[in-house]
């Protein structure tokens, strides 16, 4: 599991650092930090692994922060999950923020709970599975890239095609990567949905294995033998995956 | 001799065609038999409307018309040659009756020789010659008159044109001539017993004697003409022959015979004046009735208009005053209504004033007495830290802390308040996690509620959801928290939850076991008008501002406030918000 990467826009030091404090506290990791528009444009085309940001509306008195998400949204795919940090809640500020969708807010002053939770809000938006972090059903919000997986009050990352294969537990689901073991909270229905099919495919009843990661396929046992001597069961319903793997080879 | 001539035009003028009052008096209708004869041969001429009415006119002796409609029958095209005559006869016979006789004699000329009454022509020419005194041509005219058979003639007697001849002659002086046609037309007039006629034929006779010297032969006649005259009702036959006979009697020196006759001439010249007169006086008499009626006519006209336009004049005038009147009317009562939202305006403005007024002083009093406060604390830490007491240090700050937090809490509001009623405030309505939302209030509180050792409880669910502005909700809890902490007793508890007993809203609760409030401040409290709140603790900081925020705030979100409590107990704040469907 990886930290969520966060780049702070924010022309205040002294609130930069108490951002920076807070998040650095629940496991973020600090991808930049910008005080003006120009800067955080650089910094969000430069560094790869941004994964949220945190954008005062206000950057030296002017509403540069809007400017920016306004920028970013352009690009098609390019953007990230965004936050505004405002002290005020003027109401044509507000309507101009608003229509930079997805769009979530934080009211200085904050408090960390609030941080999190904007933060957490943002991703929830940005890949459209609203309700996730602040449902006790589930737990993980699907990127075409990342499973972000709520662990104690902050988030983390896993890398999908560190995925070897999920083993599907009642209501939880068994992350198995090369590295390590984990447990999230989401339905087989929906993570089936939200996985690329071409990459993810269902074995068993209970398992769902990467393709990638396929080592040898034996029928006659009805295994699957994955990468890092890892095995799942092949039943007979999901037998079409031997066509497809030797088309892949 | 004067009176002879002047006497024999007289005679001419009633030869033929004079008007038939003086040769055919005997008659009652105004037809003459020339006319007879005349309607009876262009009767076939009947369907022509215009030669019609001519006609008609022409019987009536109504010249004018007679050649107005002769004309257009002329302009009509599609004449055959003998309706042409026929229109040109009326036109020349209308002509020499209006004594216009060039145009007569131009007209008369056009008629064609093959015209049925082409004879008359002669007739009538003759007539025009003798009227003009152009005797030698009238002689000709008459002439060639008598050379047609009294067939031809018809309507024309032959004593008339006989008589005409003879008048010529005399006229020429050629007495011979003249006598043998006189006398002629006499014996004529003897057989057709036509006295009036004979009259002047006799008068004709014997002036023609008379201008020979042949005073034998011309008296008898002016006798016979005397006597017959007498028998008439002619005054002018009657002042003639009378006359005439004066002249004779003078002449032969017979004075008292001849003074009878002058007198008789008198007498009947008067009566002939007087008659004239007689019907000049009507006919002045009549003009000027007819004038008088004219101009009473004219009066009343006059009257009648100037009556119309006085009564336009009034009728409008009032329509305007009216107009004016309602006009007047309607902005006097708009004045009026104006008048009355000013001053309601001016009341509710007064009263806002009043109370921001209030406000202010409420205010600026809390943060001069938190300012104060925070001053004298500083000074003392700084005596402290002079003496590098560090115990008392530590209690110090978290006394200034305090101080600040209060202070910055009631700009918080003040703030918040200016916002709310300004409008400029961001607000969107929408699905509120309240269970995350009290979470993230209250975790600003922590250090409070443990400082007080006061337990905190949050058991909403997560899945518990309402209808409402985030800020705004967050406001009013922060509120009211920081008010259950500050009434709060030490050791004691907060719990926030919810009860749903109610299908349009839900109830989050807010309950302390504080010191809670009486009746009375608690219906205070709930009162619409701003910082009525006597504190019933002095020593705690607070405006009431809160408060209203509060109960504002809910409002705009739809939602209801109430307080229960009791003193000594506890309060419970509920908060009613729209439940999410």
């Amino acid at each position: 599991m990886d930290n969520v990467h966060v780049l702070v826009i924010e022309d205040n030091v002294a609130e930069s650092d108490v951002l920076i404090q807070t998040l650095k506290k629940h496991n973020y990791t600090i991808a930049g930090t910008a005080a003006n528009f120009k800067d955080a444009l650089t910094l969000f085309y430069s560094a790869k692994k941004i994964d949220v940001i945190i954008i005062d509306i206000f950057l030296n008195g002017v509403p540069d922060g809007i400017s920016f998400a306004e920028t970013i949204n352009t690009v098609p795919n390019a953007s990230k999950p965004f936050v505004f940090l405002t002290s005020s809640t003027d109401r044509d500020i507000f309507e101009r923020a608003k229509l930079t969708q997805p769009f979530s807010y934080l009211m200085k002053p904050f408090n960390e709970l609030e941080l999190l939770y904007a933060i957490e809000l943002a991703v929830e938006k940005f890949y459209e599975q609203n309700d996730v972090f602040s449902n006790e059903e589930e737990d993980t919000v699907i990127s075409s890239e990342y499973l972000f997986i709520k662990k104690g009050k902050s988030l983390k990352k896993v890398l999908i095609t560190d995925i070897i294969y999920i083993e599907v537990e009642e209501k939880y689901c068994n992350i198995i990567t090369e590295k390590e073991k984990f447990v999230i909270l989401i339905s087989l229905t929906k993570i089936l949905k939200l996985l690329d099919s071409n990459t993810f495919c269902r074995t068993h009843r209970n398992y769902i294995a990467n393709v990638q990661k396929i080592e040898e396929i034996v029928p006659a046992d009805n295994l699957i033998l994955l990468t890092g001597d890892h095995r799942v069961t092949l039943s007979e319903t999901y037998k079409d995956i031997i066509k497809r793997a030797r088309t892949l080879r | 001799m004067s009176i002879m001539s002047n006497h024999l035009t007289t005679v001419f003028l009633f030869i033929f065609l004079s008007p038939p009052l003086s040769l055919f008096s005997q008659q009652e209708t105004n037809i003459t038999p020339f006319d007879q004869e005349l309607k009876n041969k262009s009767a076939k001429f009947n369907n022509e409307a215009n030669f019609r009415k001519s006609r008609t006119f022409f019987f009536e002796r109504n010249w004018d018309s007679t050649l107005v409609y002769s004309m257009k029958q002329l302009n009509d095209s599609e004449n055959n040659t003998e309706l042409i005559d026929y229109c040109h006869f009326l036109r020349g016979l209308s002509f020499q009756h209006k004594k216009l006789f060039k145009e007569a004699e131009k007209e008369l000329s056009t008629v064609s020789s093959v015209f049925e009454f082409y004879p008359h022509t002669y007739m009538i020419l003759g007539v025009i010659a003798l009227e003009q005194r152009r005797f030698q041509k009238a002689i000709d005219y008459f002439k060639k008159t008598e050379a047609y058979t009294s067939e031809q003639l018809s309507g024309i007697k032959k004593s008339n044109i006989d008589h005409n001849l003879g008048v010529c002659y005399l006229h020429l002086e050629q007495y011979d001539q003249a006598e043998t046609y006189l006398l002629e037309s006499e014996t004529l007039y003897e057989e057709q017993k036509d006295t009036l006629a004979l009259i002047r034929a006799y008068g004709n006779i014997a002036n023609l004697y008379y201008n020979q010297y042949k005073d034998d032969q011309a008296i008898p006649y002016f006798t016979k003409a005397y006597e017959l005259s007498k028998k008439t009702d002619k005054p002018g036959l009657k002042v003639n022959t009378a006359l005439n006979m004066a002249v004779v009697e003078e002449n032969r020196k017979n004075f008292p015979l001849a003074l009878t006759y002058r007198k008789e001439y008198e007498k009947w010249n008067d009566s002939l004046n007087d008659q004239n007169k007689v019907w000049e006086v009507a006919q002045i008499e009549k003009e000027f009735a007819v004038k008088e009626k004219q101009k009473e006519v004219h009066l009343a006209n006059t009257e009648k208009k100037i009556k119309e336009t006085q009564r336009n004049g009034l009728f409008y005038s009032a329509i305007v005053l009216l107009l004016l009147l309602g006009t007047t009317i309607y902005f006097y009562r708009e004045k009026v209504k104006t008048n009355k939202i000013i001053v309601a305006q001016k009341e509710n403005l007064d009263e806002l004033n009043a109370t921001k007024n209030k406000l202010f002083s409420i205010v600026s009093h809390d943060l001069r007495s938190s300012v104060q406060a925070l001053k004298r604390s500083n000074k003392t830490l700084s005596e402290n830290l002079e003496a590098k007491n560090l115990e008392t240090l530590d209690t110090l700050l978290h006394t200034n802390s305090s101080i600040v937090n209060g202070a910055y809490n009631l700009l918080d509001n003040l703030l918040n308040w200016a916002l709310l009623q300004t409008e400029q405030s961001y607000f969107e309505v929408t699905s509120l996690p309240l269970f995350l939302t009290v979470e993230h209030v209250a975790h600003n509180y922590k250090t409070l509620l443990l400082e007080k050792n006061i337990h905190f409880e949050n058991t909403l669910s997560k899945s518990d959801k309402a209808y409402g502005d985030q800020e705004s909700i967050k406001i009013v809890l922060r509120n009211l928290i920081d008010n259950a902490i500050k009434f709060g007793k030490t050791d004691g508890f907060i719990k926030v939850y919810i009860e749903n007993t109610q299908d349009t809203y839900c109830n989050l609760i807010i309950e302390d076991n504080g010191i809670g409030m009486s009746e009375s401040t608690r219906q205070n409290l709930l009162k619409k008008e701003i910082i009525t709140v006597e504190k019933e603790n002095k020593d705690i900081i607070g405006s009431g501002l809160g408060w209203q925020l509060c109960k504002s705030m809910i409002e705009k979100n739809n939602g209801k406030f109430s307080i229960e409590s009791e003193l000594g107990k506890g309060t419970k704040m509920i908060i009613s918000l729209p439940k999410t469907i």
